[in-house]
């Protein structure tokens, strides 16, 4: 409980020194958000009578502490572009995302769990080395590109989706989720690519180990072996590696949307920065920063369940 | 080092090294000869299929898609070998030190390299170009600073782990400086674990480039890009589906390529 604790406020700490940087690094560079909201034939009065009421002529801090605090309450500013609150674009397409993350993340350890056993138990055989060639491919694909390739593939050819036909959640759960599939497997495939090579080399490193030669030499059967004893060991490596890949995927989900036409949090990063929108360039680069936080952490506290050694400093 | 005469070939430096020379030979030809202007605009060859005049076929202007693929590997291949070596200057200089003297600084510095490490190299680098402006320049420092932290990581814990080794110590007593200890004794030691981090890098840079060229924040117009011709190719995908795959094939083969090198010279 005590590592949970101190997990946490390091996380905090995390989010702080993160909110503010953005918020700096926006202030500084972004210019005058009065004048970009107004246009350039705005009357200097009316641009100083905007700043006043956005409280541009605060100090730094102060609007800092403001943005921080609004944040917190949900009312993250108003869009340049849309004369929208950010809050609501922002959590209205959250969802969206993060359910995308987290189905390609099932999918990973669907796919990879039992492909790195199998690999590990059967090391050298032909299926091995066959799928060691087909993931050293699949590694190599960009995930947009594999999404392009299933598009063609099951889109076009075998018609298994409708390519652009996405269905909003509030319309229809089931057909969202279904909809979703084919871009999570995009998102899925490399990492899961990846797992099975890291799970096959972490099975077969933990196997050699002398603990694993007493087991068996205790008339212990090759599965129970495998599964109460080296699996639990080989695991710590692949749980750090998922917890980095969600982070990656979360951002990776930002471009497997603009692929499969999902309008979620990418698509409006995206406009958001075509159109110099700051504060929903700031919201939505903030709401990642936090669930990537969130991922980490929740990574931290899984070690600590797994591996009981790692609470111990 | 004993020669093992009855060594495996080792197929995976030969497959990667063929790979990536092969890629390395057709961008090195691509900068003094493309078959076609690679922006030269054909209105009679659009959407050309794949032919002995075409050797990929043609986009929706009737561009010839093989000179833009030679002309877009050049680009991201200069953006990725920028962003590694921007990553790997500052990493090893940033780890060196930190690595080296230790204290409250190294403990500073640490703290902020977790707090960029745990976030997407991908958002960073979408946080500088949304205020700095897109184009190559950009995307490079971008991406460089992104991928600081990870070799700065690497290479400090190589720094640690040969700072009290013995021929460190001996260095010291014939009277070499810190600089030269850091610089000439130990990095030499790292090269290896700092190549595979080079390999690696490298692909997440060609990788990212193709995204945020993707996205269309990354390499502007006139600049060929594979990930922007992928963009493109998008919108003709049923059309044209040859337009979409040559230069996705392309960005495959140069990650794989470099990927199995990797493999390769660690198991040398």
């Amino acid at each position: 409980m005590r590592y949970a604790g101190k997990k946490m406020i390091t996380m905090l700490l995390t989010l702080f020194a993160v909110t503010l940087f953005v918020f700096l690094a926006f202030h500084l560079i972004s210019g005058d958000p009065a004048t970009s909201m107004l246009g350039t034939d705005a009357t200097p009065e009316r641009i100083a009578a905007l700043r006043q009421e956005l409280g541009l002529n605060d100090p730094v801090l102060v609007q800092y502490g403001r943005w921080a605090k609004g944040f917190l309450t949900g009312d993250m500013g108003t869009s340049y572009s849309y004369r929208l609150p950010v809050g609501e674009m922002v959590l209205d397409k959250l969802p969206v995302t993060v359910t995308l993350t987290i189905m390609a993340f099932i999918l990973i350890v669907i796919i990879s769990v039992p492909m790195g056993i199998y690999t590990a138990r059967h090391a050298g055989g032909w299926v091995d080395r066959a799928i060691y060639m087909v993931n050293q491919v699949i590694m190599a694909f960009p995930p947009f590109f594999a999404g392009i390739l299933i598009t063609l593939v099951f889109g076009r050819i075998f018609r298994l989706f409708t390519p652009g036909g996405y269905v909003s959640y509030e319309k229809s759960f089931a057909g969202f989720v279904s909809y979703l599939f084919f871009p999570a497997l995009a998102i899925a495939l490399p990492k899961a690519a990846m797992a099975v090579k890291l799970l096959r080399s972490s099975l077969i490193s933990e196997s050699k180990l002398d603990y694993v030669r007493t087991a068996y030499s205790r008339g212990n059967a090759t599965r129970d072996v495998l599964y109460k004893h080296v699996l639990k060991n080989a695991l710590i490596p692949l749980i750090t590696f998922l917890g980095m890949a969600l982070a990656d995927m979360i951002a990776g989900s930002l471009i497997i949307e603009q692929v499969f036409g999902i309008p979620g949090l990418g698509r409006i990063l995206l406009s958001a920065i075509s159109n110099r929108d700051y504060p929903v360039v700031m919201a939505v680069i903030v709401c990642i920063a936090v669930l990537v936080l969130l991922v980490n952490m929740a990574v931290d506290i899984i070690y600590g369940l797994v591996d009981p050694r790692i609470t111990v400093e | 080092m004993a020669v093992n005469v009855n060594r495996k070939k080792n197929y995976n430096l030969i497959l990667g090294g063929g790979l990536t020379g092969v890629i390395m030979l057709f961008i090195l030809i691509g900068i003094f000869y493309t078959p076609y202007d690679p922006d030269a605009m054909n209105a009679a060859d659009k959407f050309a299929g794949v032919s002995i005049r075409h050797l990929m076929g043609c986009d929706n202007f009737g561009r010839d898609v093989f000179s833009r693929v030679l002309e877009g590997s050049r680009t991201t291949w200069l953006v990725a070998a920028g962003t590694v070596f921007i990553g790997t200057f500052f990493g090893v200089i940033l780890g060196a030190l930190t690595g080296y003297y230790g204290g409250i600084v190294d403990e500073i510095l640490m703290r902020v390299n977790d707090a960029v490490f745990a976030f997407p190299s991908i958002l960073l680098a979408l946080t500088f170009i949304s205020i700095s402006g897109s184009g190559r320049y950009q995307v490079v420092i971008a991406l460089g600073i992104a991928f600081i932290p990870s070799f700065a990581r690497i290479v400090r814990g190589e720094f640690i782990k040969c700072k009290n080794m013995d021929y460190v110590k001996n260095a010291r007593l014939q009277g070499a400086g810190d600089f030269r200890i850091m610089f000439v004794h130990i990095l030499p030691n790292t090269l290896t674990v700092l190549l595979s981090a080079v390999m690696i890098g490298f692909n997440n840079a060609v990788l990212a480039e193709a995204g945020m060229s993707f996205l269309g924040i990354g390499v502007q117009p006139p600049d060929a890009s594979l990930g922007r011709m992928l963009a493109e190719a998008q919108s003709y995908l049923f059309r044209a589906p040859a337009y979409a795959v040559f230069p996705g094939v392309v960005i495959i083969l140069m990650v794989l390529g470099f990927s199995l090198l990797g493999d390769g010279l660690k198991n040398e």
